[in-house]
């Protein structure tokens, strides 16, 4: 294989993975926003979405509606740990919430455990067609869902946010809550979409990447951290994220491919503290002091 | 008055020092004997965790990574035989104290969900490298030829010496941490805790403080990681991961936030109710108990944090406010 192609093969891996980081990294960035609750189970989302579509394959049902039910049934354990664990709490802190959200993770790792077993699964190319061939590198057709899948979220959700009222009423509470709450808002119900809508975003990535990657019921803690890391370096906007997931998968694709598979997971968390210790590092501050 | 406010702060640990030392007269089994030396080692850990979580407000959950480091250097060192193991174990406290102050420096300026964050990156760094190099760890086969401890001529081989060394430790932590606590030091931790702002302005140097507590318990949980890999002979970097990070924080909140003896009573009740299911469940799902495991204990921890915020520690002090007051109803006025 020639340099170029290596380069091509490692890049469309990397803006494969990098595309899943990204829906990850939205799925975070949504909640918190709104709900400021760090949800440390949104990982866990992408492996019931590549999970329960396994299963349901199992059940003898076509990929089309096995995946649908998946979905739904992802959006239903989302609003179900919204309103069982997450709103009841009498002192909400951050703590609270995220030990709350890392329980409720092992939890749901836990039942996936016992219903479908320890192994890794996969499930079969969506259209059975030849690999398409770019120099010597390989692009699977799956590839191209995965793409689209980002493509088509990141524009709905702009549209969404932007045209409609009750996009724009989302954006008015992650702005201002109390505001938000003062003209009519009903936060409540807002609380539940946001859950519901990460559940269904997540499970639609955990479905398109099972067939490249394997899906087991581990595979939630790793892939959720890095759609935190896309968000965190992203700034929490939909357009950040989505240009730090591509980034993060490329940086990864590329270091799989050059130095060692094995480091890039550390790689990825170690870019995301020292950007964290980065961004304490005043620099806006004396920015903002010089004379406009 | 002076006198009697003194023996009443000693009270519990001379029950729990009576305890510990009839417990091995009484019950003679080994099977307890050796989940008592975990109780007390999770306990020194879920301890140091307890206070930087509920006393000073720090959500770090880097505290795995000191507990692997204290087990990894000492257990190198014993096992390459480059010093004795007693040695080893002080050298080890010594590394990690400069390492989690290097580390800690740069992030401790971070607050709230960013400082978990940026802990949980480094406890799951720390996993990956300890699985990578290979040459130095043992990867995931595990250090193997650690040798038993020795102290001064005295080599610790059965449980019982473990079971003392341990709880020796884990009291005395428990002792210096609650008066840590009630100190002046103590006073301005739990200052920070409510209002950064507040404590600021009344001359507390906050940042000094957090590194100091941070590098004290890192300490507190490198010598506890020294006694466990001298226990067992053996580590592998899946010990010190999220797994046990998981554990630690379902010993706080069950033992109850912001109490000193909370994370013991955790440790205690959670290290015994796990051993209760792997009794009774592995008979009836052989292979599944990690599952049932997580999920029971996941549903335990969201059922504490909304029914019983302040945890078995708040619910202890409750009942005995409630029998106090009772008694001097009946006692009547004048008590």
């Amino acid at each position: 294989m020639t340099l170029l192609s290596q380069i091509i093969q490692y890049a469309i891996s990397g803006i494969t993975s990098g595309s899943i980081y990204a829906i990850v990294g939205i799925c975070w960035s949504t909640v918190f926003l709104i709900t400021n609750v760090l949800n440390f189970a949104t990982g866990e989302f992408v492996m019931l979405g590549g999970m329960l579509t396994w299963l349901f394959l199992g059940l003898g049902l076509g990929l089309a509606p096995a995946a649908m039910i998946a979905i739904a049934c992802t959006v239903l354990i989302a609003i179900a740990l919204e309103r069982l664990a997450i709103r009841p709490v009498r002192y909400p802190s951050e703590i609270t919430y995220m030990v709350i959200t890392i329980a409720s993770a092992s939890v749901i790792k836990g039942i996936i455990l016992i219903a479908c077993g320890s192994e890794t699964r996969t499930l079969k190319h969506f259209i059975d067609i030849e690999p398409i061939r770019i120099l010597e590198a390989t692009l699977t057709p799956q590839v191209l869902f995965v793409i689209g899948v980002l493509i088509i979220v990141t524009v709905g959700l702009f549209l969404f946010f932007n045209l409609t009222l009750f996009g724009k009423a989302l954006r008015a509470s992650a702005f201002n809550f109390n505001g938000a709450l003062l003209i009519g808002i009903e936060i409540n119900r807002f609380r539940l979409f946001c859950f519901g809508l990460a559940g269904a975003l997540g499970a639609l990535a955990g479905i398109v990447i099972a067939p490249i990657a394997f899906t087991g019921y581990g595979i939630g803690l790793m892939t959720g951290l890095k759609g935190l890391v896309a968000a965190i370096v992203g700034g929490w906007s939909i357009s950040g994220t989505v240009l730090a997931g591509l980034a993060l998968g490329l940086l990864e694709g590329f270091g799989a491919g050059f130095i060692s598979p094995g480091w890039t997971d550390a790689l990825a968390l170690f870019i995301m503290i020292v950007f964290l210790i980065l961004r304490t590092l005043s620099f806006y501050p004396r920015l903002k002091k010089e004379p406009s | 008055m002076k006198n009697s406010e003194i023996d009443r702060t000693h009270i519990p640990f001379i029950i729990m020092i009576a305890v510990i030392i009839l417990l091995p007269i009484i019950i003679p089994s080994a099977y307890i004997i050796s989940v008592m030396v975990f109780v007390a080692v999770y306990g020194v850990l879920a301890l140091g965790m307890g206070i930087l979580i509920g006393h000073a407000g720090l959500f770090s959950l880097a505290h795995p990574v000191w507990f692997g480091l204290g087990a990894y250097i000492s257990g190198i060192l014993a096992a390459r035989g480059w010093v004795s193991p007693g040695i080893g174990i002080i050298v080890s406290a010594f590394f990690v104290a400069l390492i989690s102050c290097i580390i800690g420096a740069p992030i401790l300026r971070l607050r709230g969900y960013y400082l978990a964050c940026a802990t949980f990156a480094l406890l799951l760094i720390a996993q990956i490298a300890g699985g990578q190099l290979t040459n130095i760890t043992g990867g995931h086969e595990g250090l193997l030829g650690i040798p038993s401890l020795s102290l001064g001529g005295f080599v610790f081989q059965t449980d019982l010496h473990y079971y003392f060394l341990s709880w020796a430790l884990c009291i005395g932590c428990f002792w210096f941490c609650s008066n840590l606590i009630h100190s002046r030091v103590g006073r301005a931790i739990r200052s920070f805790h409510d209002s950064e702002i507040a404590s600021k302005s009344m001359g507390v140097n906050i940042p000094k403080y957090k590194l100091q507590l941070f590098i004290l318990t890192s300490v507190m949980a490198s010598l506890a990681g020294s006694i466990f890999c001298f226990y067992l002979c053996f580590t592998v970097p899946s010990f010190f991961g999220f797994h046990l990070l998981v554990e630690l924080l379902m010993m706080i909140v069950i033992g109850g936030i912001g109490s000193i003896q909370g994370p013991l009573i955790g440790s205690f009740v959670i290290l015994w109710l796990r051993e209760l299911i792997n009794i009774y469940f592995g008979k009836i799902f052989p292979v599944m108990t990690s599952g049932v495991d997580s999920i029971f204990f996941g549903i335990l921890i969201i059922i504490v944090l909304i029914f019983m915020p302040r945890g078995l520690a708040g619910w202890v002090e409750q009942s005995f406010n409630l029998g106090r007051r009772t008694y001097a109803y009946f006692k009547g006025p004048g008590a």
